[in-house]
């Protein structure tokens, strides 16, 4: 789908141009006033202080507070090592499964993707209690596993690897949606000739298949990092009190400790970290949309 | 050659990877679904005690339940209503009207999705702090409205750019005004797409957590911020597997209603796939 | 009594003009067919006439009344479109009714004239069909009926049949022209086929780069074209360029007397025209090709200079190891500058 000229029915017509601005202006305001607003206001805010005399002045002590403070950088460093643990996890499971799919037919076909887009159904707080009650302390697998004699597990919950687990899950659906979206666009012609020229299997899928996807898994891990790096449900109910994920940290500083500067400081540093996946993200929707 | 690659016999892969899914993304919620019918289930059975429903009645007999479920489809419906209200109409000025800036804009509600989602939450939550917006009804109205806009505006520009520009021009040309064509042609012609925008975007309005927690808690508590408390500070696991259940059940007409939409190429589009 | 007037029509859009002055009445219960490329301005002069285009300058004037800028609902015109444009959310009665219905016509009366019509293009009890569980051809048959239905002054069909296969094509033809004489309905046919022209229309205008080429009855369009380009688009026609010197017309290897003034000329022979009679010359014309089609046969013929030629002869068979050939045209047209300048057995 393309934003196609807009030839209307009954050819141009000068009132038209007023008429479709006024027509989108409410949705666009509100675009402007809670979105772009906010972003330029949360950055003049943090960076022109209150000081002393009652007035504002340029300082960046919250971000210097920030980058000395060992408990802000450790919350960062997990952000960060849970966001790229998971996008490699992503792609790593998602890929297979959107080849299974691109190629095959069939009932078993319909159910796995079934399975595949199911998890977007599930929202995020019943996969917490899920997992709680499935992997966490006497949870069902221990259940199991007590009931063959075997020791019991060392739970993820509460640990960095609750809030992993919790994020793939939520995140196959559209990872899967958007790798099967870019499979698409690989011909069946083009495989079919590549192997007719002798390539097997493996050459198939590394040079024809991947580079004709690379796009789309870029994609994928730029829809992932945005989503996972300020995410917010998962990691408070399923991670560790500390260090904990940016979205808590600053949910937390924000509400608990009423310290709205500090935590908008921490929002304008998840941005900075994300704004290279975020226009990526935006460029190439943009392309494939008026393409 | 296509065959060897396409059809095979046995479907191993197939079958590994329905086994693997079903056991990780089934499993889980069977589970959920068992603890909200049974009485009694303590380590080390590894089926309950007792079944029964006796966890309905207390879960549902709670006042903080009830108020919550109203809140959240009350809360939904004025967000979901709105949303229509005012994208529909820009929908279809996107898709049929040119006016200056018409590319633009239309790219602008991307903005939303292009910064990590709580840090924006965070940044609109201190500006509604000097609006004194915190903690009010059409606070969370506001936020969650927001969420709703490139949904809402995206689908439906969509549905309507999919409707054969000839079919609205043979009704002009049986005698059809531009707004009866729009009533009989258009809209029943886009009707079932836009119709799954606007359940999903009810939904995706019910379930949303972080907006609610952050700008309405603990005034507004809405059914997932409750379901938040319970497995915080509930020590009956019941109650949550219960609220699980109860709290599945939108998705559960979502999932009956919307699938083809999401199947389809044009929803992982609006993603940038 | 329905006459539509094109008066010195001209639509231009932002880079291009798509229809350049263009004028044509279209008599009462006439079948005009605007044939042409695509490209040509066919479409958006038949789009201006139903209102979905307005035109730059001229006017459009059904019976004299002017509609230049009426809005489509309130034309006196109906038009069918390529790809049918059912409305695919309603049955076949309700796609005929939508339009009675808007005019507020006695749901009696409604059901009469949507049966009379569907029985008119041979859908008689077709009505409670949904438009998907139609064959193309049966789809195309009801966008017919839903114009006709409102029994408009003016019927317009913008190639109709282009996403029909040929042998529906061909049937569909047949039955639209029966339809439009019984009912003696003024019609303005947009195709880019020739075949379709030449067998439905009473005259066809043939259209180029938005202007009007030639506008004539079938069998003169193809007997006298009047610039080369009408004689390329009709039929197959050898269009030989060439110079005349002293009466006579030349290009590498052929000439033909031609009694014009001596400068650059085209000469035009269509391959049943062109007689050719074996010789041993390689250095004239040569045969590059026989094609069998049983009944005549094709002959490919190739000057010195590379250009190729068609004649048609009766028998093959003669010509199998014949390897060159002298031409001789019964009959033939020149032009020059876009005119004809002489055809053969008049005084032109």
């Amino acid at each position: 789908m393309s934003l196609t000229p807009a030839n209307d029915i009954v050819g141009k017509n000068n009132g038209r141009g007023l008429t479709g601005l006024l027509l989108v202006a409410i949705p666009v305001f509100l675009v402007g006033w809670m979105i772009i607003w906010p972003i330029i206001s949360a950055i003049g805010r943090t960076i022109w202080l209150p000081n002393e005399g009652g007035g504002r002045s340029f300082s960046l002590e919250t971000y210097g507070f920030f980058f000395t403070d060992q408990y802000s950088l450790n919350n960062l460093g997990v952000t960060l090592w849970t966001t790229g643990v998971c996008a490699v996890l992503l792609v790593l499971i998602c890929l297979p499964i959107a080849l299974y799919l691109r190629f095959a037919k069939g009932r078993l076909a319909a159910y796995v993707q079934g399975l595949a887009i199911f998890p977007m159904f599930v929202p995020s707080i019943i996969l917490s209690y899920a997992i709680i009650r499935v992997l966490g302390p006497n949870g069902t697998v221990d259940l199991l596993l007590n009931a063959m004699h075997l020791p019991k597990i060392r739970s993820p919950y509460l640990t960095p690897w609750g809030p992993v687990i919790g994020l793939v899950w939520d995140n196959i659906p559209l990872t899967v949606l958007i790798l099967l979206s870019g499979l698409g666009n690989v011909s069946n012609q083009s495989i079919e000739a590549a192997r007719d020229v002798g390539a097997g299997r493996l050459a198939v899928l590394w040079h024809i298949i991947l580079p004709r996807i690379s796009n789309s898994i870029l994609v994928a891990v730029s829809f992932t990092v945005l989503g996972i790096f300020s995410a917010f449900t998962l990691p408070y109910v399923l991670g560790p009190a500390a260090p904990e994920m940016m979205g808590p940290f600053m949910q937390r500083t924000f509400r608990d400790l009423n310290d709205p500067t500090n935590a908008i400081t921490q929002a304008v540093i998840a941005f900075c970290f994300c704004i290279v996946f975020g226009l990526f993200y935006v460029r190439s929707v943009a392309k494939n949309r008026s393409a | 050659m296509a065959r060897v690659l396409i059809e095979r016999r046995i479907d191993w892969y197939g079958i590994f990877f329905a086994a693997l899914l079903t056991l990780v993304i089934v499993f889980p919620l069977i589970v959920v679904g068992t603890w909200a019918f049974t009485n009694v289930w303590r380590f080390p059975s590894v089926i309950p005690q007792e079944f029964g429903i006796k966890y309905w009645q207390m879960t549902l007999a709670r006042a903080d339940v009830w108020s919550s479920i109203t809140l959240s489809l009350s809360l939904s419906t004025v967000v979901t209503l709105l949303s229509a209200l005012i994208c529909l109409p820009a929908a279809y000025a996107f898709a049929r009207l040119d006016f200056p800036g018409r590319n633009i804009l239309f790219f602008s509600f991307l903005a939303g999705h292009a910064f990590p989602k709580f840090g924006l939450l965070v940044a609109i939550a201190g500006i509604f702090l000097q609006l004194n917006l915190i903690g009010t009804f059409w606070g969370v109205v506001l936020i969650q409205l927001v969420g709703t806009l490139l949904f809402m505006i995206w689908i439906p520009v969509a549905a309507f750019q999919a409707v054969d520009r000839r079919m609205e021009e043979a009704a002009r040309d049986v005698g059809a005004s531009p707004m009866r064509v729009f009533w009989s042609i258009t809209l029943p012609q886009a009707g079932p797409t836009i119709a799954a925008a606007i359940l999903l975007s009810f939904v995706g309005t019910f379930y949303e957590t972080e907006g609610a927690w952050l700008i309405g808690a603990p005034q507004i508590r809405t059914l997932p911020v409750l379901m938040i408390s319970f497995i915080n500070n509930q020590p009956v696991i019941q109650f949550g597997a219960v609220l699980s259940v109860l709290l599945w059940v939108p998705s559960f007409i979502a999932l009956l209603f919307a699938r083809r939409v999401i199947s389809s190429g044009s929803f992982a589009r609006g993603f940038g796939a | 009594m329905s006459v539509l007037d094109i008066n010195n029509v001209t639509k231009r859009f932002s880079t291009t003009t798509a229809v350049d002055e263009f004028n044509l009445t279209v008599g009462d219960g006439e079948l005009v067919c605007l044939l042409g490329p695509s490209g040509s301005g066919k479409s958006t002069l038949l789009r201006m006439i139903g209102g979905f285009e307005t035109p730059t300058s001229g006017h459009v004037t059904i019976d004299g009344e002017d509609v230049t800028r009426v809005p489509p609902e309130k034309r006196p015109t109906g038009m069918v479109f390529q790809s049918h444009a059912l409305w695919t959310h309603m049955n076949v009665f309700k796609n005929l009714a939508f339009g009675l219905k808007l005019r507020r016509l006695p749901e009696a009366e409604i059901r009469r004239k949507v049966e009379a019509v569907l029985e008119l293009v041979g859908l008689g009890g077709f009505g409670h069909r949904a438009t998907n569980q139609l064959s193309g051809g049966q789809q195309q048959r009801v966008a017919l009926a839903r114009s006709l239905v409102l029994e408009p002054k003016i019927l317009l069909l913008d190639e109709p049949f282009a996403s029909l296969d040929q042998h529906l094509r061909e049937r569909l033809r047949e039955e639209v022209r029966d339809i439009q004489q019984r009912l003696k309905i003024t019609t303005l046919f947009v195709t880019h086929g020739q075949d379709e022209a030449l067998s439905m229309a009473d005259r066809i205008v043939v259209m180029r780069d938005g202007r009007m080429e030639q506008v004539a009855a079938p069998d003169v369009l193809y007997r006298e074209p009047q610039t080369p380009f009408v004689a390329g688009f009709i039929g197959t026609m050898n269009l030989i360029e060439g110079n005349v010197s002293g009466g006579q017309f030349s290009r590498a290897g052929f000439s033909q007397p031609l009694p014009i003034a001596d400068g650059p000329a085209v000469l035009a022979v269509r391959p049943e025209a062109l007689s050719i009679q074996p010789s041993s010359n390689v250095d004239g014309p040569r045969i590059h090709r026989v094609t069998d089609y049983g009944a005549h046969a094709i002959i490919d013929l190739e000057l010195p200079d590379g250009f190729r030629l068609k004649a048609t002869v009766r028998d093959a068979r003669a010509w199998t190891n014949v390897r060159a050939a002298t031409l001789t045209p019964q009959a033939f047209a020149a032009y020059r500058d876009n005119a004809v300048v002489y055809r053969s057995g008049t005084s032109a």
